[in-house]
């Protein structure tokens, strides 16, 4: 029997669906620990193994993306716009495409980073793993801030958990450009297509970070209607 | 005249075998969809849902279902037409009856979001407009009911905003929802309460004899309504206290003891929507056997202000309860299933709206559609940005069972008149 009934009216909602991704988006980064840590090792085995769950994460927080927008028909009415909910969803992603990159790119080089800047590289990504796990944390408040109908209340913690965010970026970026000021002053002594890459690595590392503080700077946008 | 007495008997037969048919279809499909937010959120099981439903409703038809039914019964046709040909009118009311029954049997097979409301009002003016004449119906009178299909879904919608921008000023969105939820609930509970006390007694008991004195004595009025508010809103205390809520469930969702008290009024709030349905939809389905009987009872007079027998309401209460019991489980089942969305204090904020707005027009004799009054109320709680998606695909197949229904319902009044007016004679 068709529906000819009230339970019609009501769509599923969105945010479970969001949350779930932002988790796997987030568990797909933090798996690049240990993929950098064997590969400062130059343990390639156990990094291509990790690899391998990156890119299985990746695939999985893909799947979820497509279901999540298969479910938006533009006839919902959501108590945020449809368009910023999309567009969170594709910075969310985007952090777990660039780490599948950055995994990828540093597996077919077998990447390894100079002895002076190896360290300083795994801190760059501790720090980026934090701004993710922040960045989910305020996505998963979503489902607070619906029950209370978006009250200020409940903004201001999410408020706090983006400042939080912002200042991890910060963090970041400082960790950036410390080892960007390292790697100039060993440039000479490296194989140029090497320090290529290094430079191209870092930046992509710090994109997650970037697209994180996004997720929150989105989220209150998105809180602001 | 003569058919009138002639046939009497059978005539009184049909109307009474038409009008649980029809009283039939409403137990099958529109009680669940009243209630079907309550059994969605979890709150009540189908089996509680059904016993609310058969003791509710039929309080609701009864007490305060007297204004619509006369609006049914002679306020969308013009009397004086038929003073010289009363059978007429017997006629096209049976029409009505069956026409109405078999569309909400057709469109309900089918799936299609109808109205009983609105196939009976069709076919009465249907019937009216082509059997006797286009002056036959009181257009004026039609004209406010049509409004009155889109007022009270927007009238819905803004109490449900203010009701639930209410429960979150007060409870949800406060330091200690849980505690706040325990202080104020039993007061909305209580608000409720009085109000459809006192409009029932002032406006609704006019067609109970025994007790129509109630509404010329206003002080006696205001003392029970606040009584009965007050009954309601110990209910509602000792239920919330009674519910046994664990901080360990708020580690994950802050909000999971909250709505667990909430979840414990849908009682409540069932028992609300289940009475303010039988006020309006029960009401509108017998309103035509009303109508027949009078006539046939007075032996033809149409002006005849004979007051309603209560076997009548009977009639409707038994067609009701018999439709939950064959199908009305199955079907509240179902659409509970389909509103897991909607969390108890959202289902509060939405059925308190549509309760209190169907039975205001119950006491002004508008017949209106429940389930459009409940869709305008969740709308409400949505533009309060209260729910997380709504189908607003939803609207548009209000408007084409809008469209759909009134002809049809109309097309096959007709037919039937004609064909009993070929039966008993003309």
């Amino acid at each position: 029997m068709a529906r000819s009934d009230i339970s019609g009216l009501f769509g599923r909602s969105p945010i479970n669906p969001l949350q779930q991704h932002m988790k796997q988006v987030h568990l797909c980064l933090k798996e690049f620990t240990a993929f950098a840590k064997a590969a400062s090792k130059d343990d390639w085995d156990k990094a291509e193994l990790s690899r391998s769950l990156i890119v299985k994460k990746e695939n999985k927080a893909d799947e979820l993306k497509k279901k999540l927008r298969m479910n938006l028909p533009s006839t919902f009415m959501m108590p945020f716009s449809r368009r910023d909910l999309l567009d969170l969803l594709l910075i969310q992603d985007s952090i777990a495409n660039i780490t599948k990159d950055l995994a990828g790119l540093m597996a077919t080089r077998k990447m390894i980073f100079p002895v002076e800047i190896a360290q300083d590289f795994l801190d760059l990504v501790t720090v980026s793993v934090k701004t993710s796990a922040a960045a989910l944390e305020a996505i998963n408040e979503l489902d607070e801030l619906l029950e209370t109908a978006f009250s200020s209340r409940e903004r201001k913690i999410v408020d706090t958990i983006v400042t939080k965010i912002n200042a991890l970026e910060h963090e970041s970026d400082i960790a950036q450009h410390l080892i960007r000021t390292k790697l100039f002053t060993l440039e000479a002594t490296l194989p140029p297509v090497d320090v290529m890459f290094y430079y191209r690595a870092i930046e992509w590392l710090g994109e997650t970070a970037d697209a994180a503080q996004k997720v929150g700077s989105r989220l209150e946008v998105m809180l602001a209607k | 005249m003569e058919i009138i007495t002639q046939n009497s008997e059978i005539l009184i037969m049909l109307a009474i075998g038409f009008g649980l048919f029809m009283a039939w279809g409403v137990g099958a499909n529109d009680v669940a969809n009243a209630m079907g937010t309550s059994v969605g959120s979890g709150a009540i099981t189908v089996k509680q849902a059904i016993i609310i439903a058969i003791i509710f409703e039929f309080a609701g038809a009864v007490l305060a279902g007297g204004e619509v039914t006369a609006t049914v019964r002679k306020g969308i046709l013009d009397a004086s037409v038929f003073v010289d040909s009363p059978h007429l009118l017997v006629y096209g009311m049976l029409a009505a009856l069956l026409s109405a029954g078999f569309w909400l049997l057709i469109a309900s097979s089918y799936g299609w979001p109808v109205s009983t409301t609105h196939s009976i009002v069709g076919a009465i003016v249907g019937f009216g407009a082509v059997g006797m004449g286009v002056e036959a119906v009181a257009w004026d009178k039609v004209g406010t009911i049509v409004a009155s299909w889109v007022i009270s879904p927007l009238l819905a919608g803004t109490l449900a905003v203010f009701i639930f921008k209410s429960l979150q000023k007060r409870i949800i969105s406060t330091e200690n929802p849980l505690e706040n939820a325990k202080r104020y609930l039993p007061f909305y509970v209580f608000i409720v309460g009085f109000v459809i006390a006192l409009v029932t007694l002032l406006k609704g008991l006019k067609h109970v004899e025994s007790l129509k004195h109630l509404g010329k004595d206003f002080p006696t009025s205001m003392l029970i309504a606040v009584v009965v508010g007050v009954i309601a809103s110990l209910i509602a205390a000792v239920i919330v206290r009674r519910i046994k809520t664990d901080p360990e469930d708020d580690a994950d969702f802050h909000y999971a003891n909250m709505e667990k008290l909430f979840g414990g009024l849908m009682v409540v709030t069932a028992c609300s929507m289940a009475f303010a349905h039988g006020s309006n939809d029960v009401a509108n389905a017998i309103g035509p056997l009303a109508a027949v009987y009078s006539i046939v009872e007075s032996g033809g007079d149409i002006a005849s202000k004979s007051a309603l027998p209560s076997w009548i309401l009977l009639v409707g209460g038994g067609g009701i309860v018999f439709g939950l019991a064959t199908f009305g489980f199955k079907v509240m089942r179902t659409i509970g299933q389909g509103i897991t969305e909607l969390t108890p204090s959202r289902g509060f904020a939405a059925e308190l709206a549509a309760a209190t707005t169907v039975v205001l027009a119950s006491y002004t004799g508008l017949p209106v559609s429940t389930t459009q009054v409940l869709v305008g109320a969740v709308l409400g709680v949505g533009i309060a940005r209260g729910l997380a998606s709504l189908n607003m695909s939803v609207i548009n197949r209000i408007f084409l069972s809008w469209i759909v229904t009134l002809p049809a319902g109309a097309i096959m009044a007709i037919v039937f008149f004609y064909a009993l007016k070929g039966l008993f004679g003309a």
